[in-house]
């Protein structure tokens, strides 16, 4: 299997060439210690039980705190963590993890093959995407550090799967496994551990001191690597006001912010004590329509929708200028990118066209209700523009913006509801199968199936190679450009900011608060 | 000439002569409430508000809609007074017009908490059984405090501007229909009122003719607050994102449009402010003119936010 | 007094059961629940029904209203779906935040409100009267978040004078608990110190008039004299009744303060519970904040009472 013999070799080899590094290195390089960051997020962690929640307020602070067997690298491919490595069976059926020996918990027990076992018994109860284990038949342990995973049939992109940090399938001891969703004690193996949450205020950690550094690598990659805590303590600060947030890193109060808003960026990289960072790709913005209600469910109004969009208008302005115009629905540079497959549809502003689509349609001016959201600017901005650039073709387009909570609970309804906003920034990151999950299923994202994206996923979860996937890929977004039932509007991205004082941080899916260091 | 014409004619001329005076009293009144200087000041501001919302369509130098994504969140300039907004839109326009939807909240609210406070407010003082049920559930939707129940009916009713006059009207309507009921239970025991009774005029007739006509004053005094502050309330429920939403502007929405860039575009949140501190500040003067001149002694506790 | 007190304390209930019946009210209409912020935008229906079954969702409102009494009866609020705790721990370890922040907001209001109308009071029919009460309805013709954000952009941006957010303990370090508290209670009393400043020019006006106070001026009193020993003492009677409406206000206030500030408050708890859907927090917030005001209110009347006994005597 291709995972399997791709990291297991080249741990092999990171392993033989660091080991004499590591040697030579003071240990866990704990030399340069000390201080603290203040980290600003805009919102609450819904929980501190990494397992049972997909919130990226959530994952920002739970991936420094806990960690997972296997998990993605700098370039999205699988590496072990926890896992000293993995061993596939040739028929595809048994995964076996054998486990880093030695690695301590923050309440300094060790880490065994209990502990592990119990974390994903329990992923499969409370995970908040627990469907990553469905493949799973048993989790059995088969060695004091060793545990195996048998699958119902052969899975290739299990492993893929297995990696994804949205809701991450995290290890915590034993005892933990047992108590409900978000009844922890917040302890995992992470180079920092929980010291307190006071909601709407901050959420405090601590060197982890008897951290068990993965001596593997030379450096972190990913969501592994060589971590080294460096802080004394880190704070997660919780300001829900964004003019708020960029006044404190302004005045030193704070170090590093979340997000900061495009112009606020171009604003401070005039600073010399602040040092502004760019995280592209992070999101990709759609438009999801409903296939259940007329006039969505008219292939013929929906290719309309795609053309008439001015992409770069929409982009522009739902992002405030930090934008990448690409029709992909991965990103482009990732493994499984298909190259021009759909572009000729892709921000066409073509109103003559839309018009005649629209006639062929035999729209009649229907209401085409668009759903969106007050928490999330680019869903409402996005929602803004689209509807101007649908009123100037002849669509009746209006605008739905609720809440947070509300959008949710209408989308699940069969009406209600023409099109809607919606920014999928982990799905494509984890890969095909993750992101076409969501349009195949019992309830895809645009309510209807389609029977031929349907069998294209199948297609592709049993794909044996990557070159195999990738084929299947490709037909996936061919026939995505041909029903429309999902617009891709652009990929976004993320500016953030720091103190010039903060060193070494690289902003990544989540902000990686370890080998991160603070001038005094 | 009978007794009868004689009476119908001296009773036709004396009603004519009430009504002059009437007029009269109602001139002068108008007269002193003119020369009151805040009230001027504050009926000059409010309607300047008011001209820019009724004129929109010709006073507006662009369409309120109108996106330019080449020059989002450009500084105030000869072509653009006051800026563009997040979306390159002229923020002066958006002004404009979003005086539109923040006088209709206002408005809105002053006629139903009106009704609804007098309706209740006269049942509460006028009929004595109702009373005790009535004014409890009045003190439980004050002991909400501030703009709190408004922000979680608005929540509650999904963001609209029909939803932020409902909600803002259940949270002031208690108010207007305790000022009614005091006034109510004070007239009731007036001479003329139980005259009128005596002389079997019905209950609906004493209540409209002779109780609520007494109550106007202090209920128009309190309205214009209501108005005051619900201009307000609707900048708070934009704020917290359950306002009247896009891409219509209303000055609150406006205002939390361009929160996140106040360091880098505060054109878009101070100008949108600015409107609001006229429109309220206006009502708040004419408020306190119509008190003075009213009755200088009249003790309208001014309902804070 | 005694039968007064009990008289008003036993008031208290009906009005918190309208609270509690038309908080449910709201959580009733309330579209979405809490299991958007937990499961996310690509949650399945199923997904959704299973966790609605752990918190107890799927069961009929009026079920859960009377489990809510029940355990309300026996002074239990319910647990918060999100925080992991308590709605009464939730609401205790915030009372600090709110309580600071109102109490300061009130001590600057009553100073500046009352500074204020004095001044116009005594310099009545002058510019100082005029000023004095341009000042005092700007003060309530702003919104108070927007006058919040500027205040953070001019003294925490642009002068570095305070910080712009976040809350320091007073119990940590009490000068670092006054500066953080400055900007959001100035923010309150700004715009809530007209309210005081014009019923105590009125108040104020009313009392000079009297002829004891033309008697202490013509017996050649000191004028501020006058003014504070006579005048003053008298006209606080209305303005303690203001205080206790006041009160409520600034809790309500507080709600929007405490989010352009980021300050961990029971309005932000509320607020966000509400946006969250955090039901528990939502039921139990609203009832101890009017409980709060109510209260107030009570205290208020009992120290009117006992500054006016005619008041006492007349109920």
């Amino acid at each position: 299997m291709d995972h399997s013999n791709r990291t297991s070799r080249r741990n092999l080899l990171a392993g033989t060439a660091l080991a004499a590094l590591a040697a030579a290195l003071p240990k866990g390089a704990a030399a340069a210690a000390g201080g603290e960051i203040i980290f600003v997020q805009g919102s609450n962690p819904p929980s501190l039980d990494a397992m049972s929640t997909s919130s990226q307020a959530s994952r920002n602070i739970n991936m420094n705190i806990y960690e997972t067997l296997y998990g993605f690298s700098e370039h999205t491919a699988p590496i072990p963590i926890l896992a000293e490595t993995v061993v596939v069976s040739d028929d595809g059926l048994t995964y076996r993890f054998p486990l880093r020996k030695g690695v301590k918990f923050h309440n300094l027990k060790e880490m065994t093959a209990k502990d592990v076992k119990a974390s994903l018994e329990r992923y499969r109860k409370v995970g908040a995407t627990s469907n990553l284990l469905e493949a799973v038949k048993s989790i059995d342990i088969t060695g004091d550090y060793e545990v195996t995973l048998t699958m119902h049939q052969a899975t290739p992109t299990f492993l893929e799967s297995f990696c994804s940090p949205r809701a991450p399938a995290v290890i915590i001891p034993e005892e933990d496994a047992l108590a409900e969703a978000g009844k922890t004690s917040i302890i995992g193996t992470g180079p920092y551990k929980y010291v307190e949450y006071v909601p709407d205020s901050h959420v405090k950690l601590t060197r982890f001191a008897e951290y068990s550094q993965d001596t593997r690598m030379p450096d972190i990659d990913g969501f592994g690597g060589r971590k080294t805590a460096y802080l004394d303590t880190v704070t997660f600060r919780i300001m829900p006001e964004p003019g708020a947030q960029t006044a404190a890193l302004e005045a030193g109060e704070v170090h590093i912010v979340e997000e900061i808003s495009v112009p606020a960026g171009k604003r401070m990289e005039k600073n010399p004590n602040i040092k502004v960072y760019k995280n592209m790709p992070w999101a990709m913005l759609t438009l999801i329509m409903n296939l259940d209600v007329a006039p969505t469910n008219n292939p013929k109004f929906r290719e309309a929708v795609q053309v008439a969009l001015n992409m770069e208008e929409v982009m522009a302005l739902a992002t405030a200028g930090f934008y990448e115009l690409d029709h992909g629905w991965q990103y482009k540079g990732t493994p499984y990118y298909a190259g021009d497959i759909g572009k000729s549809y892709y921000n066409q502003h073509d109103v003559a066209r839309a018009k005649k689509l629209l006639a062929e349609a035999g729209y009649k001016g229907e209401e085409f209700s668009i759903l969106t959201d007050s928490n999330y600017t680019e869903h409402n901005k996005a929602a803004v523009v689209i509807a101007g650039n649908l009123k100037a073709v002849g669509i009746n387009a209006v605008i739905n913006q609720v809440d947070w909570p509300t959008a949710l609970k209408i989308r699940l309804q069969p009406t209600g509801w023409h099109g809607w906003t919606l920014m999928l920034g982990i799905e494509p990151y984890v890969g095909p199968v993750a992101l076409v999950s969501t349009f195949t299923g019992k309830r895809p994202l645009f309510v209807k199936n389609d029977r031929e994206l349907d069998v294209l996923y199948q297609e592709l979860v049993i794909g044996k190679t990557v070159a195999a996937r990738k084929v299947t890929f490709a037909k996936i977004q061919k026939r995505l450009y041909e029903f429309f039932g999902i617009i891709k509007l652009g990929d976004t991205g993320q500016m953030q900011a720091a103190r010039s004082s903060v060193e070494g941080y690289r902003p990544f899916r989540f902000p990686r608060l370890y080998n991160v260091r603070v001038k005094a | 000439m009978t007794a009868d014409t004689a009476t119908a004619r001296s009773r036709g001329s004396l009603a004519a002569e009430m009504a002059r005076a009437r007029r009269r009293r109602y001139r002068a009144f108008i007269g002193r409430l003119f020369a009151h200087r805040s009230f001027l000041l504050g009926f000059v501001l409010l309607g300047g508000i008011v001209v820019l919302a009724a004129g929109a369509n010709v006073i507006a130098p662009y369409n309120p809609d109108q996106n330019d994504y080449h020059s989002f969140l450009a500084p105030p300039s000869a072509a653009h007074w006051m800026g563009t907004d997040e979306f390159g839109r002229d923020v002066m326009s958006r002004v404009i017009f979003g005086t539109r939807v923040s006088l209709r909240i206002g408005l809105g609210v002053v006629v139903a908490s009106g009704i609804l406070g007098t309706l209740i407010g006269a049942l509460a003082g006028y009929v004595r059984w109702l009373d005790g049920a009535l004014m409890r559930c009045m003190d439980g939707l004050m002991a909400f405090p501030g703009v709190l129940l408004a922000i979680a009916l608005a929540a509650a009713l999904g963001p609209s501007e029909l939803s932020a006059i409902v909600a803002l009207t259940v949270t002031f309507t208690p108010r207007t229909a305790r000022i009614v009921r005091a006034s109510v239970i004070v007239t009731k025991r007036m001479l003329y009122v139980e005259a009128a009774l005596a002389a079997g005029a019905g209950h609906l007739r004493v209540l409209f003719r002779y109780i609520l006509a007494n109550t106007l004053s202090p209920l128009i005094v309190q309205l214009t607050f209501m108005f005051a502050v619900s201009i307000l309330a609707e900048a708070i429920l934009s704020f917290l994102g359950v306002g009247p939403p896009p891409p219509q502007p209303s000055l609150g929405n406006i205002i939390a449009g361009g929160r996140a860039y106040i360091q880098e575009a505060p054109w878009v949140t101070i100008y949108p402010g600015l409107a609001i501190a006229c429109a309220v500040l206006g009502l708040n003067l004419m408020g306190d003119g119509l008190r003075d001149t009213i009755d200088p002694r009249l003790r309208t506790v001014r309902e804070p936010r | 007094m005694l039968r007064f007190l009990v008289r008003r304390l036993l008031s208290a209930i009906p009005v918190l059961a309208v609270v509690s019946v038309v908080t449910f009210l709201i959580i009733w209409i309330v579209p979405g629940d809490v299991t958007a912020e937990i499961a996310g935008p690509d949650a399945t229906p199923a997904q959704i029904v299973r966790l609605r079954q752990e918190l107890g969702l799927e069961r009929p409102l009026l079920e859960r209203a009377m489990v809510w009494y029940g355990h309300l009866l026996h002074g239990d609020l319910g647990r918060s779906y999100l925080l992991n705790r308590s709605v009464a721990a939730a609401v205790i370890e915030r009372l600090p935040v709110t309580l600071s922040l109102v109490a300061l907001g009130l001590l600057l209001s009553v100073v500046m409100g009352m500074l204020l109308g004095i001044l116009a009071a005594v310099r009545h029919n002058t510019w100082i009267d005029q000023a004095a009460t341009s000042v005092a309805l700007l003060g309530l013709s702003v919104p108070d978040f927007w006058f919040g954000l500027l205040l953070i952009v001019f003294f925490g941006v642009q002068l570095h004078w305070l910080p712009t957010g976040g809350f320091v303990p007073l119990t940590r370090d009490p000068v670092g608990w006054l500066r953080s508290m400055t900007l959001p209670s100035l923010t309150l009393a700004f715009t809530q110190m007209g309210v005081l400043a014009r019923m105590t020019r009125s108040s104020m006006l009313d009392v000079l008039g009297q002829d004891y106070i033309r008697t202490a001026r013509a017996k050649g009193m000191q004028a501020w004299v006058v003014i504070f020993r006579h005048a003053l003492l008298n006209a606080l009677i209305p303005i303690v009744t203001m205080v206790g409406i006041l009160t409520g206000v600034l809790l309500g206030g507080a709600v929007v303060v405490e989010s352009v500030f980021s300050l961990p408050g029971v309005g932000r708890l509320i607020i966000g519970a509400i946006q969250r859907r955090d039901f528990p927090i939502i039921q139990g917030g609203l009832l101890i904040t009017a409980a709060t005001f109510v209260f107030v209110n009570i205290a208020v009347d009992i120290l009117y009472g006992w500054l006016d006994p005619r008041v006492r005597d007349d109920r």
